[in-house]
């Protein structure tokens, strides 16, 4: 497939993403409720993505051209963004919303549900800027 | 508002120059030849400055590599 320095590297970033935050969710439901179990991985994770992300574009850098961003790229950006923050801003009123019903219905919601919620909203935000980034180029609006 | 309707010549244009390739004149605009592709496929509008980069490179004016044929919205006003 015929794919831009640009593409390889929303690519590699999506699969890290999928990947270490797979995992961090997967060890989290296996253990819920342990805050400190969930920090302990969610430190981890932060370590492992940025690990992953210097090695590969170190890698990718060394087998493809480099390019810097043009005008294309940054429009691109910008609707990936918008799309994000869309993402993230249902997130983000989904919790509050969970949270006030939660309090008025008086049923405890945790810290550590809280903070994994906002955490899955932050990641599929990211995930949407991505997917949409790569679907922008693949379209090759 | 529809979609602008902006139509090029840059394919034609190219080869006119000794069948200039897509990346040779992405390096004489400043842009990458993924860009030029989108551009030249009436994919992607650029911004004036690199219009006018384009139409540069060719060395003619900016209504030879550049056409506006209207919108959506317009053609249906005008009729």
């Amino acid at each position: 497939m015929d794919m831009s320095y640009q593409e390889w590297s929303i690519t590699g970033s999506l699969a890290a993403m999928l990947v270490v935050y797979g995992y961090y969710f997967a060890a989290v439901l296996r253990h819920v409720g342990q805050l400190e179990f969930a920090l302990g991985r969610l430190i981890f994770a932060v370590i492992a993505i940025v690990v992953i992300e210097i090695v590969y574009h170190i890698v990718l850098a060394l087998e493809t051209h480099p390019e810097p961003k043009d005008e294309r790229d940054v429009v691109i950006e910008a609707k990936a963004y918008r799309n994000a923050y869309f993402a993230y801003g249902t997130g983000a009123f989904l919790v509050i919303s969970a949270v006030i019903a939660a309090g008025l219905a008086r049923i405890a919601i945790t810290p550590f549900l809280v903070v994994n919620l906002v955490l899955l909203f932050m990641v599929l935000a990211e995930v949407v800027k991505l997917v949409t980034q790569l679907l922008c180029y693949r379209r090759g609006s | 508002m529809g979609n602008a309707h902006i139509r090029n010549n840059i394919r034609r244009l190219r080869f006119d120059r000794s069948e200039m390739t897509q990346q040779q004149l992405a390096e004489k605009v400043g842009v990458t030849r993924q860009t030029v592709i989108a551009i030249e496929g009436d994919k992607y509008s650029p911004s004036l400055e690199v219009a006018f980069r384009i139409a540069r490179a060719f060395g003619v004016p900016l209504e030879e590599v550049f056409q506006y044929v209207g919108t959506e919205d317009s053609d249906e006003n005008a009729a």
